[in-house]
């Protein structure tokens, strides 16, 4: 079957659809992240459709710091996607609260509740840099269809019966 | 509006090209060690707690953490002897957390020397707190 | 029509064989076409396909008890019945048909907006259900011109057969169904403006929020299917005739291609509207245009 495989790998990077959660961000990332799907930068060139439900995405595009009301939120989301799947944490918030570090509305980084593959850094980050993170999470996404951890299809098929 | 669409042709950036960013673009922040005294402004301005400096006799280390930073430009506006500038050019992505830290241990520099004190007898001792 | 050119007109042309690249080539055309006239490039040329082979290799772990088996037959049966609506279609000259093929096409043409609506009501989840209500009330108003549309035609010819329907010389009466039958597409493919199931920012995915994998890549592929079935049929409405097999089929797909630019123009120039709005438009406007054609059809077949 490799030639099954070999076309699987590629549909999976071109064809990357995204889900976007904000997780109490102030919105600026989020503004940049649809402005990655205006004519400028246009993302559909990559294949990339920004999806109205996690369980039709293959990427989860995290913005802002993770407040207390989204941890819960986040993980429930996270469960909702089917794997492969990668997570993006666009903007420097994600990755480690960025100016609203010893907040006490806070939960903390990203990766202290999901595991985060591409980091976007910028304040916020330009759409640009948004459209190379989520290309280089379909190419991170494509490796991990081709060999998929065993910890990651049994924890998803415990949040997915759990989901049903 | 459409058919002006349909054959002017679109206005993307075929990926990955990317556009030009202007001069003044605050981006990563570059540090030049020649250059810095160990005056710690730049912590103290800091308003995300990218940098970290931890004095010490003789050496101190000043780190950098892109990841934290909300690139603002405080920091470069604080260091008189121009040590740190912004890069104009978009950080760039990484794939684990706190890849692009930074950290330089320097050995302090010893104060330059006063210049000869040529002020009148008739001055108060406040002009020696240079 | 004997069983193998059934077979044939069902399995290659314009059966499943072509109807599964036109699908996907058509889902390509509207895409691009819409990317090109907002100003931007659009998808490369193979993505549907690569979507539909990407949404076939997710890991999605099977449904539980009936609900979930009732949830994966509504795909299966969208798909199978849009497959069998475009080969219905009277694509080339002499295929052969049957009486009231016309009421067949009509009939398996709705069935894939019906498991839409059934498949939002199956998830249970309350996006779903409002979708499904807004798909079920946009079906109630647009069914009606479309179906008094077609009904026109074929009443005033005093046949059932999709072939007769297809060797009509042109006629105001059938220009009027024509024009009729083009305002309902947009509806009929949730298309700008009467977009309301897809409507992403207010209820998610709508009647399509929990389905992932395989079930999704079949829901797209009857999005494909009705794509071509509904061009197909108005293709085949203004087609003019043609003696050679070749030639005939060139034609369908011109013209299909033709309709399809055309809806994704409207669709790239207008917004979407509000449920109201969409339904006193089929019901105040559109309707007194079909209930005229289906009148002058009656009168016509009665002064003949």
């Amino acid at each position: 079957m490799n030639l099954w495989k070999r076309l699987m790998c590629y549909s999976r990077r071109h064809s990357p659809w995204i889900f976007h959660m904000n997780a109490g961000s102030c919105n600026g990332c989020d503004i940049e992240l649809i402005a990655s799907l205006t004519p400028r930068y246009d993302a559909e060139q990559l294949g990339v459709l920004h999806e109205g439900s996690p369980r039709h995405a293959d990427i989860l595009c995290i913005s802002g710091p993770v407040t207390h009301n989204a941890a819960a939120a986040i993980k429930t989301v996270y469960g909702q996607v089917y794997g492969p799947k990668a997570v993006v944490a666009i903007g420097s918030c994600p990755a480690s609260t960025n100016v609203f570090i010893d907040s006490r509305t806070l939960e903390g980084p990203l990766d202290r509740h999901i595991p985060v593959d591409v980091y976007v850094p910028g304040c916020p980050p330009r759409p640009d840099s948004i459209l190379q993170g989520i290309a280089k999470a379909a190419e991170i996404l494509a490796e991990r269809g081709n060999h998929p951890p065993a910890s990651e299809s049994a924890s998803e098929t415990k949040s997915g019966e759990a989901r049903q | 509006m459409l058919w002006k669409n349909l054959w002017g042709g679109s206005r993307t950036l075929l990926y990955p090209a990317r556009p030009t960013v202007s001069d003044n673009y605050r981006g990563l922040v570059l540090f030049e060690p020649s250059r810095c005294t160990g005056c710690a402004m730049c912590k103290f301005r800091c308003t995300s707690r990218a940098i970290e400096f931890t004095p010490g006799k003789g050496e101190f280390t000043w780190s950098y953490d892109p990841g934290q930073c909300t690139f603002c430009g405080r920091c470069v506006e604080g260091c008189k002897t121009h040590a740190l500038s912004q890069e104009a050019a978009c950080p760039p992505i990484y794939l684990s957390a706190g890849e692009l830290k930074k950290s330089y241990t320097l050995v302090r520099k010893p104060p330059a020397p006063r210049p000869a004190a040529t002020a009148p007898a008739l001055k108060p001792k406040a002009g020696g707190a240079q | 029509m004997n069983i193998v050119t059934a077979l044939v007109r069902l399995l290659l042309f314009p059966g499943i064989l072509f109807a599964v690249p036109a699908a996907w080539f058509f889902l390509w055309v509207e895409r691009k076409a819409v990317a090109r006239m907002q100003g931007r490039i659009g998808p490369p040329f193979m993505q549907p396909f690569f979507d539909f082979i990407k949404l076939l290799g997710k890991h999605v772990p099977p449904r539980a008890g009936v609900g979930g088996l009732l949830m994966m037959t509504w795909p299966l049966v969208a798909v199978a019945s849009a497959g069998v609506a475009v080969g219905l279609l009277p694509v080339l000259p002499a295929s052969g048909g049957f009486e009231g093929d016309l009421i067949l096409l009509l009939g398996l043409m709705e069935v894939p907006s019906m498991c839409l609506i059934a498949a939002g009501f199956s998830s249970r989840s309350i996006f779903g259900e409002i979708g499904s209500a807004r798909e079920a009330v946009l079906s109630v108003s647009y069914n009606v011109v479309f179906l008094l549309a077609i009904l026109s035609i074929a009443a005033s010819q005093h046949t059932f057969r999709l072939e007769a329907l297809a060797q009509l010389p042109v006629s105001p009466l059938q220009v009027v169904g024509v024009v009729a039958l083009l305002v309902c597409l947009p509806a009929k493919l949730h298309l700008n403006p009467f977009s309301l199931p897809n409507a992403e920012q207010e209820i998610y995915a709508g009647p399509l929020t929990e389905y992932a994998g395989p079930e999704l890549a079949l829901w797209e592929l009857s999005h494909g299917l009705e794509w071509v079935a509904a061009t197909g049929l108005v293709a085949t409405l203004i087609a003019p005739q043609a003696t050679a097999w070749w030639l005939a089929a060139l034609v369908f797909v011109a013209l299909s291609f033709a309709i399809v630019l055309l809806l994704s123009a409207v669709s790239a120039a207008t917004a979407r509207l509000q449920i109201d709005t969409t339904v006193r438009f089929y019901w105040q406007c559109t309707l007194v245009f079909a209930v005229l054609a289906v009148a002058s059809a009656l009168f016509m077949r009665f002064r003949s």
